[in-house]
């Protein structure tokens, strides 16, 4: 990272973006799927929101332009001005994948944003929200931007606030941001045309000024959005003696007779948010007094439905909860500064009583937003570096109380020593201390799964089919390392899943299926590791022409026998994707077995299953963490190996008796009532040519990701522990059967054995049992 | 001690969030007597400022004793109007 603080501050902003945009997407789907929710909504405004407040303050013009287009419909829609329906929907998909195109671009991530794109999305979303494109055609729209956007003038018209110049009220060490860019609606957004102006309560938080903000700055904003008269509430200030100084006690009621944007008005308290009680309301003509568009009461933000539209009566209504609710922010300031936020909604909802229905409402509306606001998680945002010093810390620390323990053991200290049960003790913490530092780089696959709905959108309009996403598991956490490693896969099957499963609309209709394709993608926890499924409702594979293609390319022989799931694997193999099959979705050169190879190289594998006219099943299992691992230490061969512990399902010791051939050829062993294949380990290594002793040898029945059983024949069980594991790929270089390699008590390395690419080695390799030198 | 104190107190140019505990230390210091407050130089005043001044006009008005404000400069007369605060009380301390 930067040493350049503002680059370090930028940089946490496009982090910030990146969660904000996930959050966005999230949301719209939500909307999309019909939950149209007010939170919801309010969600993805706040985001748009925070995206552009952000991008104000580094200047990034393009998309603060985008974002307040996109805001400003968002606005339309919370405010109830505007209904959410499918088309307003589907732009506002579009409109994210532009606003998440642009942050791209202002990130350097990325190539700037075609202009065309953008701008006639920005006359799309316009239209909807004003009916009519504003920004006018291309050619204007520059001009227009540096009318919207540079520093403008604006005529004061502050009666009895004499601050026209730009004078700073604080003597506080500049902060060197850009002018604040206050984009001012072409159009004022009143439908109704009755709205006359804002009545805004303020009741800042000493943490406003501790922020270096100050009041006088922002009644001074305010000013510059029309005529304003300032109202000053000093009751509940009290004697000099008792006051803390940096305590605030005063609340200001600003009536702004202007009919601008509440958006505008919103801007004016969008870096102190946080720091105050704020209420904003607008003012309607002909003395009706003034009505709730919403009330931004921090950690209420928005709880109010919106009470400006709709029929006379319920304007009325809104108009006596408005008051009332004036009132009580007025009381408010003489309840001591420090008045719970969470009261406030309960003394907003009481002095209604003309409206009991709506302040009820309003009141339960408010206080679940209220708790979820107390019991959010706090979090801090640390380097990742720093995370993965401490976590190579901690995998040390393993090793050494390992070898400690080895050298204790060696010692020949009695179990029930002092020593012995303090290095015990230092074990169990050493483990607790090692799952609490990988809990820290655990992520929910949720960053990952976020980016695919746009993925399917565009696959889907490029391939002219009709396409749902249904997402599952989001949450299910894993290590980030694998977090950012799964994107790829995933994106390249998902691709496949639509390009080649799924029928065009036509096909589906003429087999009697839904026109709209169904992909599912979920991701799970399965016995230690995550497993991500990709299935759809498509044709599946079409077998015969896998095994043509496979036999073209002389990857199996015409007289070979395999199973449906064995032609299925065959797309898996190395030069199966053929030239024929490249297209612009998914034929990028890049063939399964790249992916299964990516998959592989995270210790991962990956696996199909495919009904005929029903759909496939792709199936991604990898290990929750590169890290560490749960693992069997055997010997095999003088050698000293790691099984891991996920895989094994018992030890035991074989009696001749159990021992079979099948065919005359594969050795078996009778196990709980059925024949399991068994593999030499030792053998299969190439650690030696010959086959192992059985006795003294020991089998460990282990199963494959594919559920497949199998017994692995070694020399002796060492015991159980936790290794730290340490790539072979990254230090040699790839080896069959190996998974990784880890370093044991005795400093010596150790390989950890990929079970499922042993089994099937194995099974190869272990010719008959007539070799196996059966000791009794 | 506070016969000794200067009953003029000359506010600083800029009256923000640093000058609020030292104002208000200030005054408590001659709490109880008259005071008066040379505004001439007074460029900026912030919100807490504001609170602290407010706060001694009400005490003093409380003791009986005349809080006054001398040459009060055109910006502070400004901004304190700005602030919605009553320029009625402000420059009723004057006459007291």
């Amino acid at each position: 990272m930067s040493d350049d603080p503002f680059e370090a501050i930028k940089a946490t902003f496009f982090q910030e973006c990146e969660e904000l945009l996930g959050d966005l997407e999230t949301n719209l789907i939500a909307l999309e799927s019909g939950d149209t929710d007010i939170e919801t909504i309010n969600a993805c405004f706040r985001a748009v929101h925070s995206v552009k407040g952000g991008a104000g303050a580094f200047g990034l013009d393009d998309l603060v332009r985008f974002a307040h287009v996109f805001e400003t419909l968002m606005d339309e829609l919370r405010s109830g001005r505007k209904a959410v329906d499918e088309d307003v929907v589907q732009s506002l998909l579009r409109a994210s994948d532009v606003l998440n195109d642009h942050v791209t671009a202002a990130r350097g991530a990325g190539p700037a944003v075609d202009p065309d794109r953008s701008q006639a999305l920005i006359a799309e979303l316009e239209t909807l929200t004003h009916g009519a494109p504003v920004s006018g055609t291309d050619a204007d729209a520059a001009g227009d931007m540096d009318d919207d956007f540079g520093f403008t003038p604006v005529a004061l018209s502050l009666d009895d606030f004499g601050a026209g110049e730009a004078m700073p009220l604080m003597d506080l060490p500049a902060l060197d941001l850009p002018p604040l860019d206050l984009p001012s609606l072409d159009a004022p957004v009143v439908t109704g045309g009755e709205q006359t102006g804002w009545k805004i309560i303020f009741r800042p938080h000493p943490r406003l000024y501790a922020n270096a903000n100050e009041t006088a700055l922002l009644l001074r904003e305010l000013g510059r959005l029309g005529p304003i008269s300032v109202e000053m509430d000093d009751s509940g200030l009290p004697s000099l003696e008792a006051l803390e100084p940096l305590d605030s006690h005063l609340v200001w009621t600003i009536h702004l007779d202007a009919p601008v944007a509440e958006l505008d008005v919103r801007d004016v308290f969008d870096f102190v948010e946080t720091d105050c009680d704020l209420s904003i309301m607008s003012v309607m003509a002909e003395g009706a007094g003034a009505s709730v568009v919403s009330d931004s009461l921090p950690d209420l933000d928005d709880g109010l439905p919106s009470l400006d539209t709709g029929a006379a009566a319920e304007f009325d209504i809104a108009a006596l909860v408005a008051m009332a609710q004036a009132d009580t922010a007025s009381r408010l300031g003489g309840g001591g500064e420090t008045a719970p936020v969470a009261e406030t909604p309960k003394s907003t909802a009481a002095p209604a009583p003309a409206a009991p229905p709506v302040a009820a409402n309003n009141a339960t509306a408010a206080a679940p937003a209220a708790a979820s606001a107390a019991t959010a998680p706090v979090t801090i945002r640390v380097e990742l570096d720093r995370v993965d010093r401490l976590i190579n810390a901690v995998g040390e620390l393993v090793i050494q109380q390992a070898m400690l323990a080895q050298r204790v053991y060696e010692s020949g200290l009695a179990r029930s020593s002092d020593i012995s049960l303090g290095l015990e003790d230092l074990e169990l913490l050493t483990r607790e201390i090692q799952d609490s530092v990988m809990a820290i780089r655990a992520q929910p696959v949720k960053s990952v799964f976020q980016r695919m709905p746009r993925l399917v959108r565009e696959v889907a309009a490029m391939t002219g089919k009709k396409v749902k996403l249904v997402t599952a598991g989001e949450d299910t956490e894993v290590d980030k390392t694998v977090v950012e490693r799964l994107s790829e896969p995933i994106t390249h099957m998902l691709r496949n899943a639509i390009d080649h499963g799924l029928e065009s609309p036509e096909e589906r209709e003429a087999a009697g299926k839904p026109v709209e394709g169904t992909v599912k993608l979920a991701a799970l926890h399965r016995s230690g590791r995550i497993v991500i499924e990709i299935s759809d409702d498509g044709k599946g594979i079409n077998r015969q022409r896998v095994r043509s293609i496979a036999e073209e390319r002389g990857l199996v022989t015409p007289d070979q026998i395999l199973s449906d799931d064995e032609v299925d694997n065959l797309i898996f193999l190395p030069g199966f994707s053929t030239a024929q099959e490249v297209t612009d979705v998914s034929g990028r050169g890049v063939g399964m077995d790249v992916v299964r190879r990516s998959i592989q190289s995270l210790g991962g594998r990956i696996s199909i299953s495919s009904n005929p006219g029903k759909g496939s099943i792709f199936t991604m299992s990898l290990p929750l963490t590169l890290a560490v691992l749960d693992g069997m230490v055997v010997g095999a061969a003088d050698q000293t190996l790691v099984a891991p512990l996920a895989a094994i399902v018992e030890s035991l010791t074989p009696k001749a008796e159990d021992i079979h051939l099948v065919g005359g050829v594969d050795p078996v062993l009778m196990f709980r009532d059925e024949f399991v294949p068994l593999v030499d380990v030792g053998q299969t290594m190439e650690f030696r040519n010959e086959p192992t002793e059985l006795k003294g040898g020991v089998v460990m029945i282990v199963e494959t990701e594919g559920g497949q059983r199998a017994g692995l024949l070694v020399d002796a069980i060492h015991g159980q522990r936790q290794v730290v594991i340490k790539s072979l790929e990254t230090n040699y270089r790839h080896v069959e059967g190996v998974a990784a390699a880890t370093i044991l008590g005795d400093g010596r390395v150790a390989l950890i054995l990929d079970i499922d690419v042993l089994v099937n080695t194995g099974r190869r390799r272990t010719t008959s049992l007539a070799e196996l030198k059966m000791a009794s | 001690m506070t016969e000794d104190l200067n009953p003029v107190i000359t506010l600083p140019a800029i009256l923000d969030i640093r000058a609020a505990e030292p104002l208000k230390s200030e005054l408590m210091q001659r709490r109880g007597h008259a005071v008066t407050l040379d505004a001439s130089g007074v460029e900026r005043l912030g919100g807490l400022c504001l609170q602290v001044l407010l706060s001694a006009i009400k005490t003093w008005k409380a003791d009986g004793q005349a809080l006054i404000f001398l040459n009060v400069s055109q910006a502070l007369t400004e901004q304190w109007t700005g602030f919605g605060a009553s320029p009625d009380e402000f420059v009723a301390q004057d006459a007291a």
